[in-house]
């Protein structure tokens, strides 16, 4: 009988084998005590190792965030500009006291170590779906920046895959892991406020806008700067220095559509998704009008696009209506009622700004109990094909009709051929 | 401008061009737009691509005709297959333009590209899922070159019919290089779970099965089995069981994966989750017996994760065994796991862990009986109240105030426990619990507490009863009357709580405590008036700030009123107003500045005639000048 206090290797624990012939090294390597399992740190067997791709400006603070955790071991790092792999890995070897990650220019390279146990994808949106799929044929558990997805069709791909892969996957939409969100969702889902009749959701912009060609500059070394691997599935264009410097804003929302609804609508929709109980997304989408996009669940529910109208509350607010109360919160922690008693004496934690850490901590311990976090494959499938169907009306002009069933537009062509676009060769899922 | 910019931007969206290339979006070369909708027709954009346009144009052509091309631009399009440059522009409509045309196209060019021009269109045939493809596809699969034979592999995998998955089970068998293998055993799982999802589950079990028997990757064998187990239903059981004591990590994991949601959703067998339940237990007590914790911890959550919405009575049994059980990560992962399946059957053996000597398990099993459902477990926590057992009263008292049963009369005598820890208790859980009626006694408790160790909590439980009183002016008029009674730092206190009840009796009260002439009552009002988050409050701190220049707290209120002319959602004539009067009760520049800045931010009539009178006030004369250009140049429509 095994002694209570020492449990058995895990079956989802690593086999790290730390050599006893270590100390025999002839060079003076100093292997840092947390490298060992001592004071306290957690022994590298029970790490998860954690590789980086893309890692900009925003994935530079995911990376904080990931390296804030005790049992991440971040191992390596690819961008196709090797400033970024330089600065990054510096960050990195500083933070875990080693210079031992290493670097990569091509992200396959990375995904085939087998020794990675998951990936931080903060590359622009035209990488995040694809490479999300990539990642999880190559077994690898995925926490990827939104929005997550191009088009409706590589949406559902990107959920099946997850699904048929086994992969944990957390989209960085981080706002179901903040408690005055969590809570104002719970009141929604749960029928404090009623009957659901409508959500708000803030889209921080309502405009198709379809990407192109700009003019044809002096292409760098692909060493310096991989123009071949940053355009990735995205149709061929000439190097152009102010496309490869605005990777947040390439090809978001794919080449077509592009982005409209998706900048805050892939937070703000998200959660009014799980307002209305993770249901599948809205049927219809009208085009805006008079400064809102209305869209209509098949249970009746409202989701409303708008900008304006809002309590400042600050960014990517959210508001849920019910026939017995309302609850709107924003970036700024706080929650408005329609009356106190919704709170029904809880105090909710008011955390400012939108951090990330209690997203990644969630993603972290999935990723060792094989269960879903908060932002999983199935809450962004529906959030994305909701945003994605918005952006179409708003590109048609008109009103379309999604079909839940097959996920195409009832009797409309033209709204169902911007259902998917043709990835660059030889780019494929 | 380009013919292909005077086709594609229609007047009006010169202007919408001209914000986002400030803004720094993506837009089309120098000379072409981005449209908001597909404006040009068919004919114009095949004009553009038989011209000698440059490519930029053509690309663009390319991708409008996806939505307005028919068969006609077929013909237009092929050419540009074979450009490296055009090559995916072009697929962009020829994979979505319907009809046997483009398919045609597709095939046609497939069978004289090499390379990557060859690999895109063989992916654009598998998007097209024409199972007319599949011939061809059959005959790339051997190519010489690995992307070509991986990009037939994954459309065989995409059209998935029959005759594909055979294929790519032969495929499989002839075996070959690792990465024609791991390609093969990709497009096959694909396939695989495309003709279970057509209903051909004994030819999805069957090309699962070839994969299996292959030497793939690990990744890929798990994706087979957990294909398999799905295809299978109730009869897959056994394989999952298999897998979930495999000795490998990816197929352990992909095991509990799989485990979490398998029956769930089966509407056609209703007894397949049960099934996958009573395995799931027999692993359980199995991994329970053999003292492997991680195993049975992982098992109990997802036993808690399928049964969410409530467990058999198999399951609770289960459940409640192994919170007995010897091994403290065991006990503490079921007991919880007991209040996420809500099955009040639970209660019991919940209750004697709520008392235990370990304060995590105890604290665990409070937890989870909080989450139970139902007034049976309500009722069972008051009986237990009123027991006699002394070592079960904290836990009661608190399960009462988190469940919020209505036992206000049964907690009051506590607070005269001899118990200090019973009296904190029951202060804590009357704050959840007690009604308007009763709101005094925490008044009392939270403005005279016996001790700073009592009075903190009481503080707290008053916060928080007060914020959830249904008649929130009611509630508010309690505590401003009591606030009349106390001393000044009690007072202080009250005034907190009033800000976070809100309501116009709490702003009655706070403005009657901002003008009172008393400093600690002065600062916390004008404090909590600076964050009331609807506009009422803007009179009140408008009257704070004239009252007395040089008030302590004038500035305070005054950027208190300024906010509400900022934040908040106004008529324009009252927001310009309200900018005036900060104007005239300013005496800072830095404040003068900030109503310009509002101003400024929301141009309109009324807040245009406000920056001009501004420019008359001395020393403002430049920064108004500058407001009122602003607001002129954001009201004039654009050329």
């Amino acid at each position: 009988m095994p002694i209570a206090g020492h449990p058995r290797a895990s079956s989802i624990s690593r086999r790290r084998f730390v050599s006893a012939g270590l100390a025999a090294v002839a060079a003076p390597t100093i292997i840092p005590a947390s490298a060992l399992g001592l004071d306290g740190a957690v022994p590298p067997s029970e790490r998860i190792v954690v590789g980086g791709i893309g890692i900009g400006r925003r994935g530079e603070y995911d990376l904080g965030c990931f390296l804030q955790q005790p049992d991440v071991q971040f191992t390596a790092v690819c961008d196709v500009k090797e400033q970024r792999r330089n600065h990054v890995k510096s960050v990195i070897d500083r933070h875990h006291g080693t210079t031992a990650c290493t670097t990569h220019r091509d992200f396959r390279e990375l995904l085939d170590r087998d020794d990675i146990d998951a990936v931080l994808i903060a590359t622009g949106p035209n990488w995040h779906g694809l490479m999300s799929m990539l990642a999880a044929k190559a077994g690898k558990d995925i926490y990827c920046e939104k929005p997550c997805t191009k088009n409706i069709v590589e949406t559902l791909e990107h959920r099946d895959t997850m699904h048929r892969c086994g992969t944990v996957f957390q989209a960085g939409t981080q706002r179901r892991n903040l408690p005055h969100f969590a809570f104002a969702c719970e009141l929604a889902r749960t029928g404090r406020l009623g009957k659901l009749t409508r959500v708000y959701a803030h889209p921080n912009g309502m405009r198709a806008m379809t990407s192109g060609w700009l003019p044809e500059g002096p292409a760098p070394d692909a060493t310096i700067d991989d123009w071949e691997l940053y355009l990735g599935p995205a149709a061929w264009r000439p190097f152009n220095a102010r496309t490869l410097a605005d990777g947040f804003n390439f090809e978001k929302g794919g080449g077509m559509v592009g982005g409209g609804v998706l900048e805050w609508g892939s937070h703000c929709v998200d959660l009014c998704q799980w307002a209305v109980n993770d249901c599948p997304p809205p049927v219809d989408y009208a085009p805006p009008r008079d400064g809102q996009l209305k869209c209509r669940y098949a249970n009746g529910v409202e989701l409303v696009f708008r900008e304006q109208g809002w309590i400042p509350l600050g960014s990517c607010p959210v508001r849920f209506e019910g026939s017995e109360g309302w609850v709107e919160a924003g970036d700024s922690g706080k929650l408005v009622l329609s009356s106190p008693e919704l709170l029904a004496g809880r105090k909710v934690e008011e955390i400012d700004g939108y951090p990330a850490t209690f997203h990644v901590r969630d993603f972290l311990d999935c990723v060792k109990t094989r269960g879903k976090p908060r932002g999983n494959a199935v809450a962004a499938c529906n959030a994305h094909l909701a945003c994605h169907a918005a952006n179409i009306a708003i590109y048609l002009g008109r009103p379309v009709k999604l079909d839940l069933e097959t996920m195409t537009f009832l009797e409309d062509e033209p709204a169902n051929r911007l259902r998917s676009e043709a990835r660059r060769e030889p780019w494929q899922a | 401008m380009s013919r292909i910019q005077k086709m594609l931007i229609p007047t009006m969206l010169i202007r919408e061009l001209r914000v986002a290339l400030m803004a720094g979006l993506m837009c089309l070369a120098g000379a072409t737009a981005a449209a908001t909708g597909p404006q040009a027709t068919e004919a114009e954009l095949l004009a553009v691509l038989r011209s000698d346009a440059p490519e930029a144009d053509k690309a663009i052509s390319c991708k409008f005709l996806a939505v307005n091309g028919t068969s006609a631009a077929v013909a237009d399009l092929t050419p540009l297959l074979a450009n490296p440059r055009l090559a995916a522009w072009a697929r962009i409509p020829l994979e979505v333009i319907p009809g046997a045309e483009a398919s045609a196209a597709l095939l046609e060019a497939a069978t004289r590209l090499d390379g990557r021009l060859r690999v895109g269109v063989l992916h654009s045939l598998g998007v097209r899922g024409d199972p007319a493809a599949v011939p061809l596809l059959a005959g790339a699969l051997g190519a010489d070159d690995p992307e070509v034979a991986a990009a037939a592999a994954d459309s065989l995998g995409r059209i998935a019919t029959v005759e594909a998955g055979e294929l790519l089970a032969a495929g499989i068998l002839e075996s070959g290089s690792p990465e024609r293998l791991d390609a093969l055993a990709a497009a096959a799982v694909c396939g695989a779970a495309r003709l279970h999802a057509a209903g051909q589950k004994a030819e999805a079990v069957a090309l699962y099965a070839v994969v299996r028997a292959a030497s793939v990757s690990q990744q890929r064998r798990a994706e087979a089995i957990r294909g398999t187990i799905l295809a299978e239903g109730s009869a897959g059981i056994p394989l999952l069981v298999e897998s979930l004591r495999a000795p490998t990590k990816r197929l352990a994991n992909m095991a509990v994966f799989t485990a979490r949601d398998l029956g769930r959703s089966d509407q056609a067998d209703p007894s397949f989750a049960a099934a996958v339940d009573s395995a799931l237990v027999k692993e359980l007590e199995l991994a329970a017996g053999e003292g492997d914790l991680a195993r049975a911890v992982t098992l109990i959550d997802v036993l808690a994760e399928r049964n969410a919405t409530g467990s058999s009575e198999s399951v609770t049994t289960a459940l409640a065994r192994a919170a007995e059980a010897f091994l403290k990560p065991i006990r503490l992962a079921a007991i919880a796991a007991l209040g996420r399946t809500g099955n009040p059957q639970a209660l019991e053996s919940l209750l004697a862990a709520a008392t235990d000597q370990d304060s995590d398990i105890a604290r665990t099993a409070r937890g989870a009986i909080v989450a139970l459902p139902g007034e049976t477990v309500d009722r069972a926590i008051k009986d237990r109240l009123a027991g006699s057992d002394p070592t079960a009263l904290p836990a009661m008292i608190e399960l009462i105030g988190r469940r919020r049963i209505a036992a206000v009369g049964e907690l009051l005598p506590l607070l005269g426990h001899s118990d200090g820890g019973i009296r904190v208790a029951t202060i804590v859980a009357l704050g959840s619990i007690v009604d308007l009626d009763n709101l005094g006694v925490l008044i009392k408790a939270a403005t005279d507490p016996p001790s700073e160790a009592e009075g903190e909590p009481a503080r707290r439980a008053l916060q928080e009863a007060s914020v959830r009183m249904p008649d929130r002016e009611a509630c508010a008029a309690t505590l401003a009357a009591a606030a009349a009674t106390v001393p000044a730092p009690a007072r202080v206190m009250l005034l907190d709580v009033l800000g976070m009840v809100g309501g116009k009796t709490a702003l009655e009260a706070l403005a009657a405590a901002g003008s009172s002439g008393e400093e600690s009552l002065e600062d916390a009002a004008t404090r909590l008036l600076g964050k009331w988050m609807t506009a009422d409050a803007a009179p009140v701190l408008l009257a704070i700030a004239d009252a007395e220049p040089g008030g302590r707290f004038k500035t305070r209120a005054l950027r208190g009123y300024v906010r509400i002319a900022r934040q908040f959602v106004l008529p324009d004539a009252e927001r310009a107003e309200m900018c005036r009067r900060a104007l005239a009760v300013a005496t800072e520049v830095a404040d003068r500045k900030a109503v310009l800045e509002i101003l400024a931010r929301y141009p309109n009539s009324a807040t245009l005639t406000v920056a001009e009178e501004a420019q008359q006030v001395p020393g403002l004369e430049a920064e108004a000048a500058q407001a009122t250009a602003t607001i002129r140049a954001k009201l004039t429509p654009a050329n």
